[in-house]
């Protein structure tokens, strides 16, 4: 039976969840002070990272595409952007639901949280710019451009987050500092999955993307012979 | 003369003679102010914080009327072709329509500011050389994002509507350093008690304004 | 003798669409090519890259020796660009609109240029009206003058006969022919026969990106540019 390498590399991926759900819920001891809420720090963690990796990904392909100007850059920019901005999404929800029990609120202006949420708007923003522009090749420029000054501003967003006002004087900090070290392989594990899983994703996501552009100038070579 | 004093002039010139930017931001400005109002409970003093808070947004959010001009002005008759066409470079062309958002910024808040002292009360009135330092440095940070990202609304379909979409996402985390040393400053703190965030102020402006030096070549190339 | 303008292996591509396929021609000073071609042929994109506003995907460009990417500014001052568009600023009176351009090229008075040259379009009687009055005629003729500011060698005129009434076209074909006295190199795109043949020492047509045919204009008559024309220009029918 031939498994194409793609296909072989889902496999893997889904196996790995199966790993990285089994030591969060079995393998990793459950925290004293928060209880089982605490578990989806793991995968709150993970999605963090996975969200960094697109945003940064999207920062050299643009860099990439505005010297190049070749199309593909852009497409993995999309690519990356779209991924990125799911995972914000997911950091942004396990943090609501972590910080309903443990804090009793919905929402904290902790700095972390706060820095997501701000980039959610950053990268959201990229995709109605995407919108607003027919010619691939503007297009393409404008998205770079975002995505390039989008991913500068992050570190000083992070910086000034931590003026908002902090309703809630507990910080997350618990989790990080005292971690059984079965908590670090649990997290480790965790980490290991999503940044494999970021991988198929943008893999084939890029895929996809560039096969659709692809359809989509052959359209219009059509049009232009009839024409 | 330069190709930067000449764009410059011709814009500060078409402003003087029909103000529709800096009388457009005033205006909103104002009415911003009063709106604002309305979050204040009746008869109580407010903190330093909302003061400034107020302050910044009706700054952030009536500038965006002067910041979405500056681009698409050039965009009638297709007079950024006439100035591309030039031996004009696009770093001046930059410097200048930059240093025309400063200056167009900054007469709305001549008027929007001494509004806001006469509305809220002259008790947060305490250093005004450090509140134009403030006021300055958030303008050129602004100016700098607003230049650029009106230069990309101006080339898509929905123009002026789509800049305060991209730009406020960008522009959050020096509106919250300002809020923050303006409070600082209402409060009457000294001065090295918030000097380190005005260096993050100056590094924003650098930083931007240096990105857009870069970038905007690539943003009118096409 | 064409080494005033030449254009070497011209590629343009964008959204997987070949606008321009390999265009390569020589003007010598005091040429006037008239290059005509249907819509989507790649008119607009050939002169707009000759004017610096649409990069190349490949190929070269040359005036009097500056390459295009190699010496941008020198290549600029050369060029004088009409479109249909006014490039002109309707708050602003005429004769600001041309002492501002004027000055972006670094005129050494650029007050004096401005003045003659709104007396060479007979606009000057009305130099202190602002352009947003003014008719489209009247706007023609000014944006004619704005092209002329810094004395351009070569001139790149886009359509310039649409939209235009009867009178305005003949102050252009008018003007076309000084401009043709005074040795400069004009290219004219269109897709009206009668208009681009008036002035022309040259005529081209361009068709699917490719420059399909290129002949001196005391070599074709009309009828002959018509056939070739429908030649090219497989069913089209706005020749």
């Amino acid at each position: 039976m031939l498994i194409k390498k793609d296909q072989m590399v889902l496999i893997v991926a889904a196996l790995l969840f199966g790993v990285a759900i089994y030591t969060v819920f079995v393998y990793a001891p459950t925290e004293l002070v928060m209880g089982p809420i605490q578990k989806i720090f793991y995968f709150h963690l993970s999605s963090a990272l996975v969200a960094f990796l697109s945003f940064f990904t999207a920062f050299v392909s643009g860099i990439l595409y505005l010297i190049r100007k070749d199309l593909k850059w852009d497409v993995i920019g999309v690519a990356s952007v779209e991924i990125g901005l799911v995972f914000t999404t997911l950091v942004l929800i396990t943090g609501v639901l972590w910080g309903r029990p443990v804090w009793n609120t919905w929402w904290t202006w902790d700095p972390r949280l706060t820095t997501s949420l701000i980039l959610w708007f950053i990268y959201a923003s990229y995709f109605i710019l995407r919108s607003s522009v027919e010619r691939q090749d503007t297009r393409a420029v404008f998205c770079a451009v975002l995505a390039i000054v989008g991913f500068v501003d992050v570190p000083i967003v992070f910086l000034s987050a931590r003026l908002w006002r902090t309703i809630h004087p507990v910080v997350i900090r618990a989790g990080s500092i005292d971690m059984a070290p079965e908590m670090v392989t649990t997290l480790l594990v965790s980490l290991g999955t999503f940044t494999l899983l970021w991988a198929l994703l943008l893999y084939q996501r890029t895929r996809t993307l560039t096969l659709a552009c692809r359809v989509q100038n052959f359209e219009r070579q059509l049009d232009g012979e009839v024409l | 003369m330069s190709g930067f004093w000449l764009i410059l002039q011709k814009d500060l010139y078409a402003e003087f003679r029909r103000p529709e930017s800096v009388i457009g931001m005033v205006f909103f400005g104002f009415l911003l102010l009063v709106i604002l109002n309305l979050a204040i409970p009746l008869g109580s003093e407010i903190s330093p914080e909302t003061g400034a808070g107020i302050l910044w947004v009706t700054i952030t959010v009536s500038s965006i009327l002067g910041l979405s001009r500056t681009m698409s002005r050039e965009r009638e008759n297709r007079c950024m072709d006439g100035l591309l066409l030039s031996p004009v470079s696009v770093e001046a062309l930059f410097a200048a329509k930059m240093a025309v958002n400063v200056v167009l910024v900054l007469l709305a808040e001549c008027s929007i500011i001494p509004l806001f002292f006469i509305l809220y009360g002259d008790g947060f009135f305490t250093s005004l050389p450090m509140l134009v330092l403030v006021v300055v440095l958030a303008n050129v940070g602004f100016a700098a994002i607003g230049t650029l990202f009106s230069a990309i609304t101006a080339g898509t379909s929905r123009n002026e509507a789509l800049l305060p979409l991209l730009f406020y996402p960008l522009v959050i985390p020096l509106i919250s350093i300002t809020v923050k040393v303006t409070s600082m400053i209402f409060q009457g703190a000294a001065v090295a008690d918030y000097s380190s965030w005005l260096y993050v102020m100056i590094a924003y402006g650098c930083i931007f304004t240096g990105l857009g030096f870069l970038l905007l070549d690539h943003v009118v190339g096409e | 003798m064409s080494d005033f303008l030449t254009v070497k292996n011209l590629f343009k591509e964008y959204e997987g669409y070949r606008a321009l396929r390999g265009v390569t021609f020589g003007l010598a000073k005091g040429d006037f090519l008239s290059l005509f071609g249907p819509n989507g042929a790649g008119k607009s994109t050939l002169l707009g890259i000759i004017s610096t506003l649409v990069s190349p995907t490949s190929g070269q460009i040359e005036i009097k020796g500056f390459d295009l990417t190699e010496e941008p500014e020198q290549f600029k001052k050369q060029l004088g660009v009409i479109s249909h568009h006014s490039l002109l600023y309707d708050h602003m009176t005429a004769l600001e609109n041309l002492v501002f351009y004027a000055s972006l090229y670094k005129l050494k008075d650029p007050e004096k240029t401005a003045v003659e040259l709104l007396r060479v379009v007979e606009l000057y009687p009305r130099r202190h009206s602002r352009v947003g009055q003014f008719s489209r005629g009247m706007r023609q003729r000014l944006s004619v003058a704005r092209a002329l500011v810094n004395d351009p060698s070569l001139l790149l005129l886009d359509e310039p006969y649409s939209g235009l009434d009867q009178d305005a076209a003949a102050m252009l074909t008018e003007q076309l022919a000084e401009l043709k006295s005074k040795e400069r190199t004009v290219i004219v795109v269109t897709h009206n026969l009668d208009h681009g043949l008036n002035s022309a020492t040259k005529v081209g047509i361009l068709a699917a990106g490719r420059l399909v045919f290129m002949e001196a204009r005391n070599r074709v008559d009309r009828a002959l540019l018509e056939a070739e024309y429908l030649r090219h220009v497989q069913g089209d029918g706005e020749a």
